[in-house]
């Protein structure tokens, strides 16, 4: 019969996805959120309302050969119930007898407490637990694919692309919208008004704000060098933490007493800018005849070695080793000392707005449009008179400097550096950024920024569980949007072509 | 004689780098060696030894893990990132599999129930390790067959991200050690070869490693050379409009690809637990990361490549700290040393890309 198949394979693919809920012990988190939410007396509703909705999505789910009539529909949906039911129940049976024993499951999985095993089992006893787990699962599914049956199927994904996709097509269509982007005077005005926003802004948000800010700036600056190597150059890298960490290396060596070099900030940070600069030339220059993949594991090697090199005993009188160097100092302008969240703010937005302007300066020039033609088609650029090599060296320093300039200001904001700040997973966090917001976009990158370290930052209550739920986000964004959160024009008529 | 004069090549000092590169490389070497091996002669042959064994078993599992990279880029053309993660969860499964043994104590009963028990952590290592590619194939890669190449590697960053978190939040953060049973104790069972008058242990579990890598690898390669199978997955690596015009399903074909190098993954974790006896979130990153680079070096896509690049890793990463007279903590540094090295000198790999023109 039609949809056996993918009534038994949805139903247990929605069952071992509430498996791992339960192991992971997500169904607790939302239930304490929700419980917090709408003051609720228990998590117990939180809890069952994601269990629930993951049986709902296997049964509804369990309709895609669609079967035909209610009795052939009702059967797959039974099919379906019962492959959750089982594999849920099997679960619980197995995770309350442990717990019934005394057993202590925390050692081997923590996060299966006997509280989690009892939102579950609601304090029966084992076997009655599995059984009505059993049991309920199996009706969800019965019921849930006989309701999707009623109802016209609704694809979730392409919706919630759609209304994003939407809302910024309605914002791109008001007429104010198309007067910012015809006349460059009311431009201007949109920038300074922006601009006057932002100075203003550290005023009212308190230190923690300011700081949580002058970390999504930071990666503002990170992410727009990035994107001249990535996003117009298309040389896919991934050891940007490298450059990164000689800017705030520099600053560090050059203002720390450990050192007792004690230069001021503003003689050192140009310093770190030439180094990162100069250290991205001499990468870049092995480099120039690889391609593609090869290119994106030499670059990522390139700031494993630069990390694991600072981290060593061989450096430990130039880096101090693993423990960093302390007592970075900050930089004063006008007699200000800039050494609070406040202050450093200012100076991150003179970094971004800085950078910015060369970025945007770069993307229609002749050296900008040189990288887009090389990004596109190496050969046929070359072929075309671009000098490819040089183009790359170029893209190469330019990305390296706004990083030596993000380094630099983030070691001395933090008045501490050390080997642990320039993992592998910062070049990561700036290159999804990049990808996020829209490759080769601007205000891409600020909104991509926004998104994967501002956000965290909102999503407190998922504390531990951050990391997991940026993962799947990532995932989730290349499926729906691939294109970026706000791409550049250009870029998103590709994607949607290539796509029919 | 020649009338026509060839026009002047314009001198561009790019072409200096790589020659430039050479010598001074070559100079540094021969700088190191001669005061390794003639002035300090610090290590004996015995020790010699000790770094070429365990750099030929550490060099097994990398290229095991690697023929999983190697394969997935031959059929895709993608990094599959969480490939390492892949790894850690077999083990995990391998890990969780001999404490169920040792709970019920069946693991040192006799040396024909360890072997059974080491048997089944194995295929239960490998099983996992199989699920959760190709369920990472299914969510994560196969809706984004057609999209431009950074989407899919961004998305398999997601889910190595998204893998290493979950084991972190299953499995707690404290590192284990792996139960192996008695006979192939960790470190204290082995073969003694005596060189020079002193004794060099070569562990059961080290040989136990390398015999069953070289079983995985030849296996492999019988697979894709010799089965039906294998030739499926070769005719969609080539090309794949024209493989599914030929009555190729290449849906399945790719699907089994992530279901082989998953039970490649599984079966290396398995013997990395059995081996370095520890087991926690982050095991599988370095040595994904590492394997990857062998893959790389070998000339990725390439199968015979991913095995030398994988031996010739392994064995580099453990002799050359000794051989240049370089701190230990460093051996990092030199493996991705010596792939830039190996790329500046032949950039499509030790033995080459097969299908290379394909991939850009």
């Amino acid at each position: 019969m039609a949809g056996v198949r993918s009534g038994l394979k949805s139903g247990f693919a929605a069952g071992i996805v509430n498996a791992l809920i339960v192991l992971l012990g997500v169904h607790v988190l939302l239930g304490d959120v929700l419980a917090g939410w709408f003051s609720l007396p228990s998590p117990q509703p939180g809890a069952w309302l994601l269990l629930l909705a993951v049986a709902w999505w296997g049964g509804a789910r369990a309709l895609r050969e669609q079967p035909e009539g209610w009795k052939n529909v009702s059967v797959v949906g039974l099919l379906a119930g019962l492959a959750h039911g089982l594999v849920m129940g099997v679960l619980v049976g197995v995770l309350a007898s442990l717990t019934a024993e005394g057993a202590d499951i925390r050692q081997v999985l923590a996060k299966v407490s006997p509280e989690a095993v009892d939102l579950l089992t609601f304090g029966l006893s084992p076997i009655v637990a599995a059984l009505m787990m059993f049991g309920v699962m199996t009706l969800v599914g019965v019921v849930s694919a006989l309701l999707a049956n009623a109802s016209t199927r609704y694809r979730w994904g392409e919706s919630i692309a759609g209304v994003w996709q939407n809302a910024l097509d309605r914002i791109a269509a008001l007429p104010s919208v198309q007067s910012v982007r015809r006349f460059a005077h009311t431009r201007l005005i949109v920038y300074a008004v922006g601009l006057a926003i932002l100075l203003v802004l550290p005023f009212f948000a308190g230190q923690y704000w300011n700081y949580t800010l002058g970390t999504v700036g930071l990666y503002v600056v990170l992410g727009l060098g990035l994107n001249i190597v990535v996003g117009m150059g298309g040389l896919l890298h991934l050891g940007y933490a490298a450059f990164f960490a000689i800017g705030g290396y520099t600053v560090a060596i050059l203002t720390a007493p450990q050192f007792g070099i004690e230069w001021g900030f503003w003689v050192a940070l140009p310093i770190g800018i030439i180094l990162a600069t100069l250290t991205g030339v001499l990468l870049s220059l092995p480099v120039l005849r690889m391609r593609g993949d090869y290119l994106a594991i030499v670059t990522l090697g390139f700031g494993e070695i630069i990390r694991i090199l600072a981290k060593s005993d061989v450096l430990t009188d130039f880096t101090g080793g693993p423990r960093g160097v302390r007592a970075v100092a900050g930089p004063a302008l006008f007699g200000i000392d800039i050494s609070s969240e406040f202050h450093f703010m200012y100076l991150i937005l003179l970094g971004i707005v800085l950078v910015a302007l060369i970025s945007s300066r770069l993307q229609n020039s002749r050296m900008g449009r040189a990288f887009m033609a090389m990004r596109e088609d190496e050969d046929v650029a070359q072929t075309m008179g671009v000098y490819t090599l040089k183009y790359k060296v170029l893209a190469f320093a330019i990305g390296a400097a706004f990083a030596g300039l993000g380094g630099a200001i983030f070691a001395s904001r933090n008045q501490f550096t050390g080997p642990e700040d320039y993992t592998l997973l910062v070049s990561i966090n700036v290159l999804c950024l990049v990808i996020i917001g829209g490759m080769n976009s601007l205000p891409g990158v600020i909104v991509g920024s926004l998104v994967l370290k501002g956000l965290p930052e909102m999503l407190r209550e998922l504390d531990d569980y951050r990391m997991l739920a940026f993962g799947a986000l990532l995932i989730v964004m290349m499926i729906l949007r691939p294109e970026g959160l706000w791409p550049s024009q250009r870029r998103a008529m590709e994607l949607r072509e290539s796509s029919e | 004689m020649d009338s026509v004069s060839r026009p002047k090549r314009a001198f561009r000092p790019s072409r200096l780098v790589r020659p430039l590169i050479g010598v001074v490389f070559l100079a540094f070497l021969a700088w190191r060696l001669y005061t390794v091996l003639v002035v300090q002669q610090a290590y004996g042959p015995d020790t010699w030894l000790r770094f070429v064994i365990s750099g030929i078993i550490l060099g097994g599992v990398y290229a095991v893990i690697a023929l999983g990279y190697t394969l997935v880029y031959g059929v895709l053309f993608m990094i599959n990132f969480a490939h390492g993660d892949v790894m850690m969860l077999g083990v995990f499964a391998g890990y969780f599999t001999l404490e169920a043994f040792k709970a019920t104590e069946l693991l040192n009963r006799s040396v024909g129930w360890s072997v059974v028990c080491v048997l089944i952590a194995f295929i239960v290592g490998m099983l996992v390790g199989m699920g959760v590619a190709v369920a990472l194939e299914r969510i994560a890669y196969r809706p984004l067959r057609k999209a431009p190449r950074l989407v899919p590697l961004i998305s398999a960053i997601g889910a190595s991200l998204f893998l290493e978190n979950a084991a972190q939040l299953m499995f707690g953060t404290t590192r284990r050690k792996y139960a192996n049973p008695d006979i192939i104790a960790h470190n204290t069972t082995g073969f003694n070869i005596t060189v020079a008058g002193k004794d060099v242990m070569l562990t059961y579990t080290g040989v136990l490693t390398f015999v069953l890598s070289v079983l995985l690898m030849i296996g492999l390669f019988l697979l894709v050379k010799r089965t039906k199978m294998g030739k499926a997955m070769r005719a969609v690596a080539e090309d794949k409009e024209v493989a599914a015009l030929m009555g190729i399903d290449v849906d399945r074909v790719i699907s089994n690809t992530f279901a082989i190098s998953g039970l490649l993954a599984g079966a290396a974790g398995v013997m990395w637990g059995l081996h370095m006896a520890i087991v926690y979130h982050y095991v599988g990153f370095l040595p994904g990361m590492k394997a990857f680079t062998a893959a790389v070096m070998g000339g990725i896509g390439n199968i015979p490549g991913a095995m030398l690049g994988g031996l010739a890793l392994g064995v580099m990463e453990s002799v050359a700290p000794a051989a240049l007279g370089m701190p230990f903590q460093l051996k990092d540094v030199l493996a991705f040393c010596i792939l830039i090295l190996v790329l500046i000198f032949r950039p499509t790999g030790l033995l080459g890309e097969v299908l290379a023109e394909k991939k850009m």
